[in-house]
Order: structure tokens, then sequence, then C-alpha cells
């Protein structure tokens, strides 16, 4: 298919490193790179495809490596046939999101290739307005949200059109299902897992942070977008992608809390008051070293599972629900700010947990594929925001 | 820049974050403005215009909330302008913006000239912020942005400046794309920033604001509006113009 041809073109690869990559280390790295990339296609020609093994190879170092390798596994990765497409909807400009689309497609410029000629990329535009709406269409209960198009167009450039649709309508009904209620709240629920994954590492930090009252906003357009809104490297982005999706869908927020981690000395040094704090936060480092980072989300996860935090997290869950019903709020406000209240709530039985053990070097990456493997792609968002304190058990 | 041009002699721009003011930055007054409006009407590039940018080439969509802020000299007084950029769809209002208006100073409510839907979608925004109770001593203005598009203009000054009117606000018209049209957008800014300082000399608005009790809203607003020798009301005569020297005289 042309589109998928010209997706290929897009980005020069291998020569844009996602930061991390020890570049003085090139033999070691071409070396590393060799061996990964005969071993993926050994995954990827085995009958069937050996998806366990394409999981892990998406989360370890380099990820997939090349869009090449991209277009063939992240079908595999989502057990999606990129051929099998949904059917075109006539009446895309009819559905209840097709102008905000358009207008959020329109104002993307940003996310395509910056030498691409105005035309070309006017046509890519077109065919993302389609691809989403599409799949709007296809299922009915999704509610559009500014930053799903910057997922979308990631997928577009680098499967192509149509098999995006396949991709991200499957995607839409696993991994972003939460995103698209018509309501925010399960997405604000899935932030709440931000800040008890900090509190588990770094008390300091996040006493630090509950003080500023910056709440977790800052994180939003990460979760949501994946991180294609706010990294500007294109590759860093796609490499992320393959680690999301082979991986829980609160991996996002795992990633976040490493990057929280990570910048804690800047963040410390920060006038201790919301605006300054978010402000600092939601600029994400264009040079943040990713694959470290990564790792780190890795440790974070197999550490603090989602069903450890839990309880916590509905804890903030209604700190937040106690924000969103003002009325009340706005009540006990006149006797006090309402965050010292729930904050001392929060507090109360969350004794600050010593620096557990981390898993070793070796162990990491597979504990984390392991256990995203076990889970299968999806499901696990709506089973852990939805009722199963101890689904992992 | 726009704003230090003579206006009334007092208003001064001092620069992003400068290091210009006497006062200690613990001491610096800081004041928060949130600007609210349908997505696409120019929120963002109004903020970054604002702030001392260029008009953005490729402005992305808002997601969540954006901040910027900027300290700006009123009569003497360095003060800090923060400003909280909104995404314009419902659902992040619904549930996230929630957050961030509190603790509010002043509203910038934008719609798009050339934009019918964003006109008749003023009223959901203002009767949004009456239900988070903000203060009703919190200054709000209306800003008709995209003055620049003559041609596919479709809300006149008469409709805008009637709704200012209804809803006792100060009504201005700019363009985040070209200052040779309208009110330039410093100017609107450091409006606010003036009256939010005459409004509350003393306060100490660090330690929280719960509004000061509001009694006859209207007519010390309206006060407010003729003492403080600003344009607001008045009809965009000239629209092709720029007002040298002395926009607000
Ligand atoms: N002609 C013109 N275009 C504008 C003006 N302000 C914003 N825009 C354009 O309108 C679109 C939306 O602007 P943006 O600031 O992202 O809107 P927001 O969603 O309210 O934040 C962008 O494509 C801008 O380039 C203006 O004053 N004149
Ligand atoms: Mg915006």
């Amino acid at each position: 298919m042309s589109t998928n041809n010209k997706a290929h073109n897009f980005h020069e690869e291998d020569k844009d490193q996602p930061p991390g990559f020890h570049r003085n280390n090139a033999s070691g790295f071409e070396l590393h790179k060799r061996a990964k990339l005969v071993a993926i296609h050994k995954a990827l020609q085995s009958d069937p495809v050996d998806v366990a093994s394409l999981r892990k190879y998406a989360i370890s170092k380099g990820g997939l490596l090349t869009d090449e390798i991209r277009r063939k596994a992240w079908p595999k990765l989502l057990n999606v046939n990129p051929f099998e497409s949904i059917a075109k909807d006539a009446n895309i400009k009819e559905h209840r999101d097709y102008d905000q689309v358009v207008l959020d497609v329109n104002r993307s410029l940003k996310r395509f290739p910056p030498g691409m000629k105005d035309d070309e990329r006017e046509v890519l535009q077109d065919q993302l307005v389609e691809v989403i709406v599409r799949v709007l269409c296809e299922n009915n209960q999704l509610h559009y949200y500014q930053g799903y198009h910057d997922i979308c167009v990631t997928f577009q450039l680098v499967v192509g059109k149509e098999a995006t649709v396949s991709l991200v309508n499957k995607l839409s009904t696993h991994h972003l299902r939460d995103f698209m209620d018509s309501t925010m709240d399960r997405t604000k629920h899935m932030l709440n897992y931000l800040l008890p994954i900090i509190n588990k590492s770094k008390p300091a930090l996040h006493d630090f942070l509950q003080r500023s009252e910056v709440g977790t906003v800052f994180a939003l357009a990460w979760l949501i977008t994946w991180y294609g809104h706010v990294l500007n490297s294109f590759r860093s982005i796609v490499r992320l992608y393959d680690f999301f999706l082979a991986c829980h869908p609160l991996m996002p927020v795992y990633l976040a809390a490493a990057i929280v981690l990570y910048r804690e000395e800047d963040i410390m040094q920060c006038e201790c008051d919301m605006p300054f704090v978010h402000s600092l936060l939601s600029k994400i480092p264009q040079n943040l070293p990713l694959e470290k980072l990564i790792v780190d989300a890795g440790d974070l996860f197999v550490q603090y599972q989602p069903s450890q935090l839990a309880k916590e997290a509905r804890l903030y869950y209604k700190e937040s629900t106690s924000l969103t019903t003002y009325q009340s709020l706005e009540e006990s406000s006149r006797i006090q700010r309402p965050d010292s209240v729930l904050r001392r709530l929060t507090r109360r039985g969350q004794g600050h947990a010593s620096a557990a053990g981390r898993p070793q070097d070796s162990n990491r990456v597979i504990k984390v594929a392991v256990w995203a493997i076990s889970m299968g792609i999806g499901a696990a968002a709506l089973t852990v925001l939805n009722n199963a304190l101890e689904f992992w058990g | 820049m726009e704003g230090s041009k003579n206006t009334t002699g007092t208003i001064l721009e001092e620069g992003e974050s400068s290091t210009a003011s006497q006062e200690s930055p613990s001491q610096r007054r800081i004041f928060k403005v949130i600007v609210l409006g349908d997505s696409n009407v120019g929120k963002t590039c109004l903020t970054i215009r604002f702030c001392g940018g260029d008009f953005p080439q490729k402005p992305e969509a808002t997601i969540g909330v954006d901040f910027r802020d900027k300290d700006v000299t009123v009569d003497g007084e360095s003060i800090k302008l923060q400003l909280w950029d909104t995404a314009g769809q419902e659902r992040f209002r619904k549930s996230m913006v929630q957050h961030y208006y509190r603790n509010v100073h002043a509203v910038i409510f934008v719609y798009d000239v050339t934009k019918l839907s964003s006109f008749e979608n003023l009223p959901t925004w203002v009767d949004e912020c009456d239900r988070h109770s903000l203060s009703s001593n919190v200054p709000r203005v209306l800003v008709a942005n995209k003055c620049d598009i003559t041609d596919r203009r479709v809300v006149s000054t008469n409709m805008g400046q009637k709704f200012a009117e209804h809803n006792d606000m100060p009504f201005f018209e700019t363009s985040a794309k070209s200052s040779e049209v309208g009110e330039s957008v410093s100017n609107i800014f450091l409006y606010i920033a003036k009256k939010l300082k005459a409004q509350r000399p003393h306060l100490h608005l660090r330690a929280g604001f719960g509004g000061i009790s509001g009694s006859g809203r209207t007519s010390v607003r309206k006060l407010r509006l003729k003492s403080s020798g600003l344009r607001g009301f008045e009809p965009e005569k000239t629209p092709k113009s720029k007002c040298a020297g002395g926009c607000f005289s």
C-alpha cells in the first residue's frame, strides 16, 4: 500500500536514537542491536508468532528498533489483523465529535515531520480525521478526547492509514478505554496512582508535592497521549509506544512516576506552590534518559503493583471526587483549606514503606514481560479501576 | 514591547519573571487569572502573546491546563499575573479544570468573532463560573478574538458589547495575530492587573482567597470602569488604525 510505504520514509530510522542510548559505546550498541534484530525477526517468523518474546523485546532496551518491525509487531502485540479493517462509514461528518477532531488535527502540524510539504501533510491530516472518526463511528460508546489525535497520528506515521484504523480500534476499547468515557473520572482515577507510587519510593518528594497542592493534571497529557503530545522526538515516542503496547494500561503512569522521581532535585528546589511546581513538571525535558526511565518504570511496576496501590489510589480518588463536588467543599473551605483536611485523611494509615529490595536486573524485564503476558491486552484497566482491589492478589 | 508604550503612564510591562522589583518574591502579590472559552478561539495564542511570545505559528490543542506567568508593574508595584490556559473541550472542564477555579482572582472569557457558536456558548461559560461560586468581586472581562479576520466575521461588535453589558463586564476586541487591530493583547491583561490592584490595595492574596464580601456589585464595577479611564465599553470605531501611544487615554 502506498500509504504504508510513505509512512516508512517519514522518519529516518536509527540516526535519531532515543536519548538514553549510550552512543559513545557505538560498537556495543551495534552488536546488541544486530543480535536483537535477528531475535525479533525470528519471533515474527515463528508459527504461530512468538508474541511473548515480542513483548519482551518491545520492553527491553531500544524496543522494537525499526518502524519496519513495528509495522509487523504492533498488530501482533495487540492481536489484530491489520488487513481486516473496519467498514467505512459514509457519514463521518455527522459524528458528534467530528468538528472537534478537525480542529485538533488542523492544529497538529508539529506532529508531522518538519520537512514535509504542506500538500502532502494535508492529505495525511484528512486521512487522520477519517481514521479517528471511523473508529469513533464503529464504537458509539467511545468519546473523543483532545489528545486522542496525538496517539492516532503516531500510528498513522508508522503503520499507515488502514492498519491504523484496526490498531487504534483495538487500542481504544482496551488501553485507551478509560480515557474515552463521556467524563474523565476514570482517567483521573488512573492519575491517582501517581502520587502513591512516588510516596512508596521517595516519601519526602511525595510530601513536597502534596504540600504544593500541585495535583496530577501536569501528567494528564502524558498519560492520555502516551507522551505523543509532549515529546518532540518521534523516535522517542515510538520507542515508548513499543513499551506501552507490551504493558499494562497503567504503565504510562508508572513512567510518569519515574520521570518525577528522576527530577526530584529540580522539584525540591522549586517554590512549594502549585503554579510553580505545575509549571516545572508539565514542561517535560526533551533530553530525558528514556531507556533508563523505562527500566525505572518497570522496576516501580514490579515493586508496587497496581493491586498494592489500589487502596491508596482510591483514597486519592475520593480526594479528587470531593474536589469536584465543589459545593460541599466550598462549605468546608470556610473553616479551613480543603486540602489540609484531605491531606490528613490521606495520610492516615498510610505508613511510608521502607525501600523494598530492588529486583535483580536480569529479572526485571522478564518480570514485567511475564506479567504483561499473563495479563493479556487490556481488560486490565477496566478490572483494576472498576472493582477488584486485590486483582493481582 | 506593546505594553510598555505610553498607555496611562502608570502601567509598565516588566518582562517575564524579571527581578526589577524591590519587593522580595514572597512579598510580591500574585494574581491568578483563568482564561475560558470554546476550543480554538485563541486562548493559547492570547496567553502566549501576552507572556512575551510571538503569535505561535503552530499552536497545538491544549490538553488539560497550561500555566504561564508574567510580571507586570502597576503604579510602581510589581505584581505577578498567573495565567491558566484551559482546554476548551467540555470533558476536561468537567473533571479536570475544577481544581483550577479555586482561588481565581480574575476571569477572561474569549470567543472567536468568526465562529458564532463560540459566542453562543458564552452563557455556558459564565454559568459555569457562577456555579464555581466565584466571588462576585472577581473581575471578568470579555474578549472578542480574531478581529484581524474581517471577511469571515460573523459576530459583530454590537453583539459582543451587548453581551458584555448584560453580564456586566468590560469588552475588548483584539487579535492575537495582528497588533494592528482592536485593543492590544497586553493592554487587556494590564487592564486586569490594574483593576486587581485597585480592588485589593492591601490584601494578602497568598493566604487564600475567599472573596471579599460582594455588595453593590454592579455599581462598584461601573464606577471602577469609569474612574479607571480605560476603554472598556467603547465600540471599536476604527479597527484598522493602531492606537498610537495612548490606547487607554
Ligand atoms: N487569524 C487569527 N487566528 C488566530 C488568532 N488567535 C488564534 N488564531 C488561530 O486559531 C487557532 C486556535 O488558536 P488556539 O490559541 O490554539 O485556541 P484555543 O483552543 O482557544 O487555545 C489557531 O490555529 C491559531 O493560529 C487571531 O487573533 N487571528
Ligand atoms: Mg488552547
